[in-house]
C-alpha cells in the first residue's frame, strides 16, 4: 500500500503504468463520502494508463488515507493534492476529478496554473449546492444519501452484512465526527470572472440524468478552452460509465 | 497449488480479522454478495494479485473494460479463468 507523506498526513495512492518520457502523468481525484480511489482505479485510470502513467489517490478521511477530524474543504484538498504532486516529484500533471475531486482539480488549476497541463472535470458541482445529494449530506442523513446511488451500487451498500456495516460506520464518522458537513456548507461558488480566466484545455463530463447536469452547460460557456460531453448516466458517472469515461479522457489527454 | 487456492488465500489475507465466512471459497463465490468485499479491499486484493502473479496478469486493466454491474456480479471463477488465460 503506497503512502505519500503530504501536508502532514499519509495519502494512499496507486500508480498505474510506467512514467513515460514526454507524457504528462494524470492524477485522479475521487468524490466524497462513499467514494475512494477505486472508482477511478478500476475504471477510467487503467485505460488512460495504456499511454501515460495514471495516479489515483484517496482524499483525506477516505479509503486508506489518514483520517482527520477536519480539512474537507476544497482549499485544504488543493493543499493536499499539491503536496502529493511534490512528494511524487511531479512538476506538472494532468488532473482528472469526479464531483468534489473535480472542484479540487479546478481550484488547483486556477491557483497554480503552472502545475497543470490539461484538466478533466467529471460532474463538478458548482456551486456545491447544485448537487441534490448535498441536502442529505448537510442533514447528515446517511440513509437518504445511499438512496441516491445507482441501483447496483445501492444494493451493494445496503445488502446487509459486513460491508454495509462498515460503510454505515464510515459515513457516520465522516458526517458526525468530522467538520465535513460544516466544510461543505461553507464552500461557495466560483465567480464567472474567475472561471473565464482559466486557460487550460478542459474536458467536461456530465451525466444526462444528473442533478448537476446544468453545471456542465455553465462551465462549457465560461471556461474558454473547454469541451462538454454528456453521457447517459447520473452523478456517479466515473464509476457508472467507466469504460466510456476512460476512453474519452484518454483521447482528450493524448490528442 | 491451483489458481483458486492462491486467490482464496489472498482474499483471506485482505479480509483479515473480519473473516467470518463458514463456507469454503469456490469458483461460484461472488465477491459482492458472498464475500461482501469493499471496493478499497478490492484494491488491496488487486495489489496482492499483481505481486503474486506478476505483471502479465493485468487484473485492473481487465476490470476497466467491464461495466459497473458486471464488476459487482463478478465471481471468483471469473478471476481464476482470467488469470489462467494470462498464464497460457
Amino acid at each position: 500500500m503506497p503512502h505519500a507523506v503530504a501536508n502532514g498526513l499519509e495519502l494512499h495512492h496507486q500508480l498505474l503504468g510506467e512514467a513515460r518520457e514526454g507524457q504528462t502523468p494524470c492524477v485522479f481525484a475521487h468524490g466524497l463520502l462513499i467514494d475512494n480511489l477505486s472508482s477511478w482505479y478500476f475504471g477510467a485510470a487503467p485505460i488512460v494508463a495504456t499511454t501515460r502513467q495514471a495516479i489515483c489517490y484517496d482524499l483525506r478521511g477516505h479509503g486508506l488515507s489518514s483520517h482527520t477530524p477536519d480539512g474537507h474543504d476544497v482549499a485544504t484538498g488543493v493543499a493536499d493534492l499539491l503536496a502529493l504532486l511534490d512528494s511524487l516529484g511531479l512538476e506538472r500533471a494532468d488532473l482528472a476529478g469526479q464531483s468534489w475531486g473535480a472542484l479540487i482539480c479546478l481550484r488547483l488549476a486556477l491557483e497554480h496554473p503552472e502545475r497543470v497541463r490539461r484538466l478533466v472535470l467529471c460532474e463538478a458541482p458548482l456551486p456545491p449546492s447544485s448537487l441534490e445529494e448535498m441536502t442529505s449530506v448537510l442533514s447528515s442523513d446517511a440513509d437518504e444519501l445511499l438512496k441516491m446511488l445507482p441501483d447496483s451500487l445501492r444494493e451493494a451498500f445496503t445488502s446487509g452484512k459486513r460491508r454495509a456495516l462498515k460503510t454505515a460506520r464510515r459515513l457516520e464518522r465522516l458526517l458526525t465526527e468530522t467538520t465535513l458537513v460544516a466544510d461543505l456548507k461553507a464552500e461557495t461558488d466560483l465567480p464567472d470572472e474567475t472561471l473565464r480566466s482559466l486557460q487550460h484545455e478542459t474536458l467536461l463530463l456530465y451525466g444526462d440524468a444528473s442533478s448537476c447536469r446544468g453545471v456542465g452547460d455553465r462551465l462549457a460557456t465560461l471556461l474558454p478552452n473547454s469541451r462538454l460531453e454528456v453521457l447517459a448516466g447520473g452523478h456517479y458517472l466515473a464509476a457508472q460509465r467507466a469504460p466510456e469515461v476512460g476512453r474519452l479522457i484518454q483521447e482528450f489527454l493524448d490528442g | 497449488m491451483t489458481t483458486l487456492t492462491d486467490i482464496a488465500g489472498l482474499i483471506q489475507e485482505v479480509i483479515g480479522e473480519d473473516w467470518d465466512l463458514d463456507e469454503e471459497i469456490t469458483l461460484e463465490t461472488s465477491f459482492s454478495d458472498d464475500l461482501e468485499l469493499e471496493s478499497i479491499e478490492f484494491v488491496s486484493l488487486a495489489e496482492k494479485m499483481q505481486a503474486t502473479f506478476g505483471e502479465e496478469v493485468n487484473f485492473v486493466r481487465w476490470l476497466s473494460e467491464k461495466e459497473l454491474d458486471e464488476v459487482i456480479d463478478l465471481k471468483v471463477g471469473d478471476v481464476v479463468e482470467f488469470i489462467d488465460s494470462c498464464k497460457n
